[in-house]
């Protein structure tokens, strides 16, 4: 009906809106007509809009602000682990994970995988031990167990688990990975580093454990709980083929509840299998929806700093197996990372670069700087994920290449990652962790991101309040910061996680701020943020969850 | 690397209707034509019969003054290994040189990277050049509408421009200036009826690393200013009083000339990962690219180097420098690469200081 053209399908009225938008911050009324802000002020300039069918949404002056983008995560992953997975804590002990899995294995059917996590990965030594394994392969009762750690990186197989993926005693381990041997005795663990855990996986997949539905199920109920959480746009970090096609396969039902961004590994991902670089690029329009934006590449280029698998300036803490040097190492030499960011930047791809080591985040930069020298300015924005350990010569070249900083997973303040990389690199080094504050002050492009489910909840407040205080908003680690020099001011962290996170997403032009013409995505929270305790922050909870106008999460 | 006993391959390429079958058909007349394989697209095409010796098979023809006529397999590979094979067995007759016709509508390119890549062939064979037919009456016209018959121009080291006495004075210094835009360091040669000298087909490379260094120096000088100058001075007969070194550039075609000159010894290893660089990114870009660089590591003996698109030729150190002039030298034939990009470039990755980089004097 012609009429209903000059009225709002929706309008936001007596809100306290923070918008993200530095030329008009806050505002009262918001309009909405077909997924998208047709107006942004006060009353006088939005009431106008209001028709016989525009539906009116009274905040009763509660905060509203743009839905959260989630720089990273693994979509499928979260959902995943919730449906189908046994869960336990990452600061369980050995004894109580195996007493956990007792328990599962008692009740699951004869034969069946169970696949679970995530443990600490401070344990890793610990389960390393044939003492272990034992008491892992009683607790298991004959079933195939796949135990996940913490960095999603490594890998505790039960001794059924490896005969179903042929590992063998005297298999030799594979490039960039370590199959777990007992120090003293030599004989298996379980335990898989790295690549390493992928040839545990490879059978749990080809086990046909997971259907294409229950796929598009998990990634649902992901999105679901980034929803309640705020969340209405995402960079899932690792999307293979599965992943697009359950993100696809929502989106053409209309259920796709958020934006989402792939990133699609170059090469095979330790943790995931089937086609990757050129063959996944190949895919890219078939996955494309009007959501589902695959633009990005994911680069792999060193592992975690627990597991001694980043690669860093200095050494790691001697130990016996790696002995007094060892820094860790890149899993691409400098030409081979500048051959794929050339390609993918005529590819029209972004990439999403893994740099947990400052070598790594050096090298990443290096190639970077090699691509920009050759082929000039681009309006595609790579990212260093996890830019966390930089050596300080590195802050100023994100601004200077165009590089945005992912920050993620939510660990800027004490938490058990932290405790693993002090055995690792001593406690000094690795309490250099996060420089937030010398990023933003050297003019990086930031962006907030969980890494769930590295992290076991993809709650962006904790991210939030913990940038602001450098402590941990849970209560664990009473009284202790992590270098509490690089806190952020709240609207400095408001923008990292919308409207910077939106940049470097790729995604500027539709979201990451309430704007006439931007996506209608819009959070209402339970309290005024910018007015309590910084100390409250992560005690934000959303109340309704707009996405394209369409309230897709109210808290009951 | 020593290339001395490799064969050297002269590639003739040009666009249908350019006068390449008429020029393939005069070459093969030529005494001078003893010794040499050519492979041609097909027999038909040129009128071989009364030149016949013997034919053992319909793939395989000697012709009267000792030149081994031999028609392309499906695989240019296959069909040079084979006549390396069959060389060393005794079952032809020795030949010390080879020339391949491509196709008219063929980009030579894909040709070149296989020359310069296939494992069969980089061992026993060397490029010696390209050259390419383009034709005075239709040239023009085709340039415009094929980017394959740019690309044959683009990379080529020689240009035979066919069928000058069917056109005014006026449309072939059109056509001249077209094809000086886009590769002003090829030299062209006009010919009329397909009568054209066999040396100036065959000697086109100048890439013999053994007895010609001076020559290779030549080459870079002439190309060097013909890369440089100005377009009305598009012939190689620059007097250097009013050169003012803008680059070439094609104004119908994106496709630009430069040449620069490094007046310091460059270090080999960052050489090479810059030309690895150059190759990675835009090698799509980089349509033709030689150089005679004076390397830190071996001073007296200056590398020779040449790309097609992002595919190098081994490097071929020369025996000496034949002059004292031991600066190096590159030549680009480009499309959309910055000159500055190039300059820049080189002093970031390749450890080449900015005030080294000269542009040449002409």
């Amino acid at each position: 009906m012609p009429m209903d053209k000059t009225f709002a399908d929706t309008v936001f009225r007596n809100g306290r809106i923070y918008t993200s938008n530095r030329k008009q911050p806050w505002a009262t009324w918001a309009a909405v007509r077909a997924g998208r802000f047709i107006a942004v002020g006060e009353e006088r300039d939005v009431a106008p809009l209001l028709g016989e069918r525009t539906t009116v949404v009274d905040l009763g002056g509660r905060m509203a602000m743009p839905g959260i983008v989630d720089i990273h995560n693994h979509i499928m992953m979260g959902g995943q682990a919730d449906l189908y997975e046994l869960r336990f804590a990452s600061s369980d002990s050995v004894a109580k994970i195996a007493e956990t899995l007792h328990k599962a294995a008692s009740r699951a059917a004869p034969g069946a995988w169970i696949v679970g996590g995530q443990f600490g990965n401070n344990l890793l030594g610990e389960m390393n031990t044939t003492e272990s394994c034992a008491l892992l392969d009683a607790a298991c009762l004959g079933h195939p167990v796949v135990l996940r750690d913490d960095t999603y990186h490594n890998r505790w197989a039960s001794s059924a688990a490896l005969r179903l993926a042929g590992v063998q005693p005297d298999t030799p381990d594979p490039t960039d990975g370590e199959i777990g041997r007992d120090l003293k005795t030599g004989t298996l663990t379980g335990i898989m580093i790295e690549a390493a855990s992928g040839l545990v996986e490879r059978a749990l997949a080809a086990s046909g454990h997971y259907t294409a539905e229950m796929d598009r199920a998990a990634v649902a109920r992901s999105i679901s709980v980034l929803n309640a959480y705020g969340v209405t746009a995402f960079i899932d970090a690792a999307s293979m083929q599965p992943i697009m096609a359950a993100l696809k396969g929502l989106d053409d039902r209309g259920e796709l509840t958020a934006w989402a961004v792939c990133a699609m590994p170059v090469v095979e991902p330790g943790f995931m299998f089937g086609k990757a670089g050129e063959e996944l690029f190949a895919l890219r329009e078939t996955y494309r929806g009007a959501h589902v934006k695959p633009d990005y590449a994911k680069v792999f280029l060193d592992g975690v700093p627990g597991a001694k698998t980043a690669a860093f300036h200095e050494p790691y803490l001697a130990d016996p197996v790696r002995g007094c040097c060892f820094r860790g190492a890149t899993m691409l030499t400098v030409p081979e990372l500048i051959r794929w960011l050339g390609r993918c930047e005529k590819l029209g791809i972004a990439a999403k670069i893994h740099c947990a080591g400052d070598a790594a985040v050096t090298q990443a930069l290096d190639a970077i700087d090699v691509v920009r020298s050759f082929n000039g300015a681009t309006h595609l924005v790579h990212q260093i994920a996890h830019a966390s350990y930089i050596a300080p010569g590195d802050i100023p070249r994100f601004a200077e290449l165009g590089v945005a900083a992912d920050l993620s997973p939510i660990i800027w303040y004490p938490t058990i990652f932290l405790e693993a990389h002090k055995a690792a690199m001593g406690e000094e080094r690795a309490q250099r962790f996060w420089p937030n504050k010398d990023l933003k002050e050297a003019g990086a492009l930031m962006a907030g991101g969980s890494d769930w489910p590295v992290i076991p909840i993809p709650d962006p407040w904790q991210g939030i309040e913990g940038m602001v205080t450098r402590q941990n908003p849970t209560g664990d680690f009473p009284g202790k910061s992590l270098w509490a020099e690089q806190a952020l001011d709240l609207a400095t962290v408001i923008d990292i996680y919308t409207i910077d996170a939106a940049r470097a997403a790729g995604l500027s032009q539709i979201v990451g701020s309430i704007e006439v013409g931007k996506s209608a995505d819009l959070i209402v929270l339970d309290q005024m943020i910018f007015d309590v305790a910084a100390d409250r922050l992560a005690d934000t909870r959303v109340d309704m969850t707009f996405f394209e106008g369409r309230k897709v999460y109210e808290r009951a | 690397m020593d290339a001395v006993d490799h064969i050297p391959v002269t590639v003739l390429t040009g666009f249908l209707g350019s006068g390449k079958t008429t020029v393939l058909n005069h070459l093969l007349r030529q005494p001078e034509m003893n010794g040499v394989v050519a492979i041609i697209n097909e027999f038909g095409e040129v009128a071989l019969d009364h030149l016949l010796v013997e034919s053992s098979e319909d793939r395989l023809a000697l012709l009267d003054n000792g030149c081994i006529c031999c028609s392309v397999r499906e695989d240019l590979i296959e069909t040079l290994a084979d006549l390396a094979s069959r060389r060393a067995a005794g079952t032809i007759p020795p030949f010390h040189r080879v020339l391949v016709e491509t196709t008219g509508l063929a980009d030579p390119v894909p040709v070149l990277h296989t020359l310069m890549t296939a494992p069969d062939i980089v061992g026993r064979y060397r490029i010696d050049g390209v050259v390419a037919t383009t034709d005075a009456v239709n040239g023009v016209h085709t340039l415009d509408a094929y980017g394959e018959a740019v690309r044959q121009i683009a990379v080529a080291d020689r240009l035979l421009v066919t069928k000058t006495d069917l056109v005014s004075d006026g449309a072939l210094a059109q056509l001249e200036v077209k094809l000086a835009a886009i590769n002003p360091v090829a030299v062209r040669c006009h010919v009329r009826n397909g009568r054209v000298d066999p040396a100036a087909v065959l000697d086109a490379g100048l890439f013999d690393p053994a007895a010609r260094s001076a020559d290779v120096v030549q080459w870079f000088e002439t190309a060097a200013k013909a890369a440089d100058a100005p377009r009305e001075h598009a012939h190689h007969d620059c007097a250097g009083d009013h050169c003012d070194h803008h680059s070439h550039h094609a104004h119908d075609s994106d496709v630009q000339s430069y040449s620069l000159i490094i007046d310091e010894p460059i270090q080999g290893d960052a050489f090479a990962r810059w030309l690895d660089y150059v190759a990675a990114l835009r090698g799509e870009d980089l349509l033709r690219f030689k150089a005679i660089v004076n390397v830190a590591e071996q001073p007296d003996a200056p590398l020779v180097v040449h790309g097609v698109q992002h595919v190098f030729h081994p490097p071929i150190s020369l025996a000496g420098w034949p002059s004292d002039d031991r600066r190096s030298r590159l030549v680009f034939i480009v499309r959309g690469i910055p000159r500055d990009i190039i300059e820049n470039t080189l002093c970031k990755f390749a450890a080449v200081s900015r005030a080294a980089i000269q542009r040449p004097a002409a």
